[in-house]
């Protein structure tokens, strides 16, 4: 048994095999061979096969009897697809005829394939293009030294593994929602990085920053992953595992107690009522929220639409995608503007030549947009006309600058004309609001709410930009934190700004998902709270045992603390 | 190369199959086949939907993406064709010993 220590994030305790995925690269490479290497190219090919043929085998003797007649069944077919001279026939033609790599030879023969597959009309049938891609994965996998992508696997590749990775990106944390992983374990990565926003989305425990020591693992580990408490055991005796799925059981009874609340309401002990609202990406997701009550969407991101694909969503497609996120709930959906740039890259569409040195304060989410209007106009023009459909309210990320707002506002003035000239029908009072996670929105944020209809605080990128700290880097992110004076006082700047203006304000950050946090919040005035959906029911909790005015009395001397270990006690005595 | 069709088109033996299981012949219909057709010493070729192929490849099986009514030509062809041929529709008509 070995116990390994990182970041704990998401709830909960998974029991699993590990899965490692190394890849220096998500494509596959393709490079001209010479034509005397041609020979050598198909030798290599062949060993690759050989290797998977070989680990297929291993696989079998591996689990033996324990698998079920069904997969063995198709191990064999697999097992057949590897022998069979035809892959090799094939992918030695392209080599020996195009002089490219094996790899990307094989590749090609493999995607015929999938072609071949994908025009059968039988569902049943057109789905065994599986079998044939993961033979294919498998050698792929072996010749580049088990270099698998994540994305493009089949759908269910990874069911009840716990995945070892370097680190996800944004668009493998899309990828990823297909299968059904029990857990995640990175070398990289801190709390808030993409990783642990998926883990906690799927409500499945994610050690992060594990640095060196996930080397240790080995793919069919069983693992023991405690998501609260940062821990992995690596094959563990009887004795661990039986206690830690004593725990388990625990939480999960915990977590339907926690189900009973759903139906409650979110009113704090001396009757204040807080809205809960929740943080979506996929219109799939809105149904969770509203299942678990949530009094809207606070944040819908749409950035998800424009990646993992060659071609921009245009104005008709965005439009289909809103409405029906729109159709979905009946309380106000607040969709934010593309949130483009610096850690979310477009694949497809924009241009990737000019390499920004520091892109998280570079051409970035509404500065792109109004740069970019091919981009933003079409997504203004589907929102304004999504909006007849629902309760519709528009964000706009990263404003920093008044003259942002007044280029935003001539645009939708132009939009709301255009659409009134073709007759398209829209809702002309949509309200506009903007998110402060910039330290200048949120320390001018007075002349923000002035112009705006609604603020909301966006802690993540508000608190990497006042504390100097990039929140992927994980040698820094132990500085990241939320309740470090400065951000208190910006918080409570952007609450009371807005409370003058008459302006709602609201936070969709993780901070406003954090049970942590849910008390100072509430005594600095934040009563719109938005969040991952799989955490609203934990805040509500501790809305309905709080007190607000009490906990407003509370304020100055929490306010006027200034040691880290100070503001940390007063933060205990707050949450007890 | 060039085909001889003077001695080898006489003596082979051609039949016309249907797929009559549900699922069609999906990645484990297809490795049952293999593995009967790799026990004859003829040459066994199965033709579908304007594609040849050699019936003992898998790979090639798949390749007709056959479904539920497909007609299959078998064209076997040696010392054991006769066998080869009833054997295979043997297993195609007991829809390769799925659950129905």
């Amino acid at each position: 048994m070995l116990a390994l220590h990182g970041t704990g994030v998401g709830a909960g305790i998974a029991v699993g095999r590990a899965r490692i995925i190394n890849r220096n690269s998500d494509k596959i490479s393709q490079y001209t061979i010479a034509q005397e290497h041609v020979n050598k190219e198909i030798e290599r090919l062949e060993r690759g096969i050989e290797t998977a043929q070989h680990s297929l085998l291993e696989l079998g003797k591996q689990f033996g009897k324990e698998i079920p007649d069904e997969v063995r069944a198709l191990l064999e077919a697999h097992s057949l697809m590897l022998k069979d001279p035809l892959i090799l026939q094939e992918s030695s033609r392209l080599i020996s005829e195009q002089w490219v790599n094996a790899e990307f030879a094989l590749n090609q023969y493999g995607m015929r394939l999938e072609r071949v597959f994908e025009q059968i009309q039988d569902p049943y049938l057109s789905s065994k293009s599986i079998d044939v891609a993961q033979v294919i994965q498998r050698v792929l996998g072996a010749m580049t030294d088990s270099q698998e992508a994540i994305g493009g696997q089949p759908e269910g590749t990874y069911d009840g593994e716990i995945i070892i990775v370097n680190d996800l990106t944004p668009a493998d944390t899309i990828e990823l929602r297909k299968h059904q992983i029990i857990g995640f374990v990175t070398k990289l990565g801190g709390p808030t990085s993409h990783t642990a926003i998926l883990a906690r989305s799927m409500k499945i425990p994610a050690i992060v920053g594990m640095h060196g020591s996930v080397g240790y693992l080995r793919t069919g580990d069983l693992l023991i992953i405690d998501g609260k408490r940062g821990v992995i055991l690596a094959n563990p005796d009887d004795q661990a595992l039986a206690a830690y799925q004593r725990r388990r059981e625990k939480i999960i009874r915990r977590t339907q107690a926690l189900e009973t609340l759903r139906d409650a309401e979110s009113v704090s002990l001396d009757g204040q009522r807080i809205m809960l609202m929740s943080n979506v990406e996929l219109p799939d997701e809105v149904s969770y929220s509203v299942k678990q009550n949530a009094e809207g969407v606070g944040l819908y991101r749409t950035e998800f639409m424009f990646m993992n694909r060659e071609q921009m969503p245009d104005e008709e497609e965005q439009l289909e995608v809103y409405k029906q996120v729109l159709e979905k709930s009946d309380c106000p959906v607040t969709i934010r503007t593309l949130d483009l740039g610096a850690d979310k890259q477009v694949d497809g569409g924009r241009s990737a030549d000019h390499q920004s040195t520091n892109p998280a304060l570079g051409l970035r989410a509404i500065r792109l947009c109004l740069h970019d209007l091919g981009l933003f106009k079409p997504q203004l023009r589907a929102i304004y006309r999504a909006s007849v459909f629902g309760k519709a309210r528009m964000m706009v990320p990263m404003i920093s600058n008044v003259e942002e707002l007044n280029q935003l506002f001539k645009l939708i003035d132009e939009v709301k004309q255009e659409l009134a000239e073709q007759k398209c029908p829209f809702d002309s009072t949509l309200q506009v609001g903007g998110m402060i996670e910039v330290p200048a929105a949120a320390i001018a944020a007075d002349i923000f709410a002035r112009k705006l209809d609604f603020l909301s605080i966006g802690t993540n990128d508000l608190i990497q930009y006042t504390l100097a700290i990039d929140r992927i880097d994980d040698e820094v992110n132990y500085l990241y934190d939320p309740i470090h004076p400065s951000i208190l006082r910006l918080v409570k700047n952007v609450i009371d700004a807005g409370f003058d203006a008459g302006v709602p304000v609201s936070m969709c950050g993780e901070m406003a998902g954090d049970p942590a946090y849910t008390r100072i919040l509430l005594a600095l005035g934040l009563r719109e709270f938005s969040m991952d959906p799989a955490r609203l029911l934990e805040v509500k909790q501790i809305i309905r045992m709080s007190d607000v005015s009490q906990l407003k009395m509370a304020l100055p001397k929490f306010m006027n603390a200034t040691e880290p270990e100070e503001l940390r006690q007063q933060l205990v005595e707050l949450n007890q | 190369m060039l085909k001889c069709g003077i001695d080898s088109s006489q003596k082979m033996i051609e039949a016309q199959i249907p797929v009559v299981n549900k699922l069609g012949l999906h990645a484990r219909a297809a490795s049952k086949l293999v593995k009967l057709t790799a026990g004859f010493e003829s040459s066994i070729k199965f033709i579908g939907k304007n594609q040849e192929v050699d019936a003992k490849s898998i790979m090639g099986i798949l390749m007709l993406a056959a479904t539920q009514g497909t007609q299959i030509r078998v064209i076997a062809d040696g010392s054991d064709e006769r066998d080869a041929v009833d054997a295979i529709s043997e297993m195609f008509e007991q829809c390769f010993g799925e659950d129905e």
